[in-house]
């Protein structure tokens, strides 16, 4: 039984990128994997750090360090594997994540009008407020925008 | 979600096992079916049958090779996936393609049990690029889409350069020989 059928409010997943927290819905993350090898290789989708290999999948990883908090930290301690869309869709994606994982629930308030669309709204989290991501609407901002290819700039 | 998505979205796989050549651009390794390639040759033995490109609108293809009376196009490998230029010592002379490219080194052959789709979070060039991925030894390794090397726009662009070029060294020619 998830958290939310006890409480009846929206349960969420708290991630810690650099030093900030973030939260995903947790109907969407599928497991928190340990740091395993990460793949890379030339690639221009501008958001992907490369692949990693979980329970026979191949899972690309999102950078979303770089999105979400300007720089890209891969002193990650896990991978945060969740769908990219609601649902039973096997379309995983990893984030990188700093720190252990926590289940919490809450009610979502409403995103400042400022903030970028990949935020759907803000949860109280130890008393701070923290930002509910869409994944799928981060995942998005992975479209490539120019020819320069990812792997030349990151060192493998 | 419904089934036709879930299932497009998951890893498909041939099943069947695939000999590949795996070798290193930039230190990047890379696999390409062994039935891809005619020959394997050192960049050395090409270098008098090697043609420069003048003014190449391709970076990536500055020289052409002649072989069978067709006109090959030589693609720096470094160059075509971005990776840093490296000193190539190798050429792989693709079949059924007038291309060929150029290498840092071959690592070896083997067999790979399966090509992984490239997961659809990859929207760049690399779709072009690769046919999908392989998993051998503990590494991911990305598998070439020969045809991924040069588009049949980047052929027709080449071929209108190359056969000016003659053009222009025909009546070069014809000029010196009345003069």
């Amino acid at each position: 039984m998830s958290m939310s059928e006890t409480t009846g409010q929206p349960s969420f997943v708290i991630m810690q990128i650099g030093k900030r927290h973030f939260a995903l819905p947790s109907d969407i993350v599928v497991e928190l994997a340990p740091p395993v090898r990460l793949h890379r290789f030339p690639h221009t989708s501008p958001l992907l750090a490369g692949v990693i290999v979980r329970r026979g999948r191949i899972v690309p990883v999102y950078d979303a360090a770089s999105v979400l908090v300007g720089n890209s930290a891969f002193t990650q301690r896990f991978y945060l594997i969740a769908r990219r869309r609601p649902g039973k869709s096997a379309d995983f994606g990893a984030i990188p994540v700093n720190g252990e994982c926590e289940l919490a629930s809450g009610e979502v308030l409403a995103p400042a009008p400022d903030r970028p669309v990949y935020v759907t709204g803000s949860l109280a989290f130890n008393d701070e407020l923290i930002d509910v991501l869409d994944f799928s609407a981060l995942a998005a901002l992975n479209a490539p925008s120019g020819s320069q290819p990812r792997s030349a700039e990151i060192p493998s | 979600m419904n089934q036709t998505n879930d299932s497009a979205a998951k890893l498909r796989r041939v099943r069947h096992p695939e000999r590949v050549i795996l070798f290193f651009v930039s230190n990047q390794m890379f696999a390409i079916a062994a039935e891809a390639v005619q020959e394997i040759r050192s960049t050395d033995s090409l270098a008098g049958a090697a043609a420069e490109i003048e003014n190449s609108a391709l970076p990536k293809v500055r020289h052409t090779i002649e072989r069978g009376r067709h006109t090959f196009y030589v693609v720096n490998g470094c160059m075509h996936f971005g990776l840093p230029v490296t000193r190539p010592t190798l050429v792989l002379i693709l079949r059924q393609l007038r291309v060929v490219v150029l290498v840092d080194r071959i690592d070896r052959m083997a067999e790979i049990p399966a090509v992984y789709s490239l997961p659809a979070a990859f929207e760049g060039d690399e779709r072009r690029w690769y046919r999908g991925l392989a998993y051998l030894d503990d590494t991911v390794i990305p598998v070439i889409d020969p045809s991924g090397f040069l588009a049949a726009s980047e052929f027709q662009q080449l071929d209108r350069a190359a056969k000016a070029a003659a053009a222009a060294t025909d009546s070069e020619l014809e000029g010196a020989v009345q003069a």
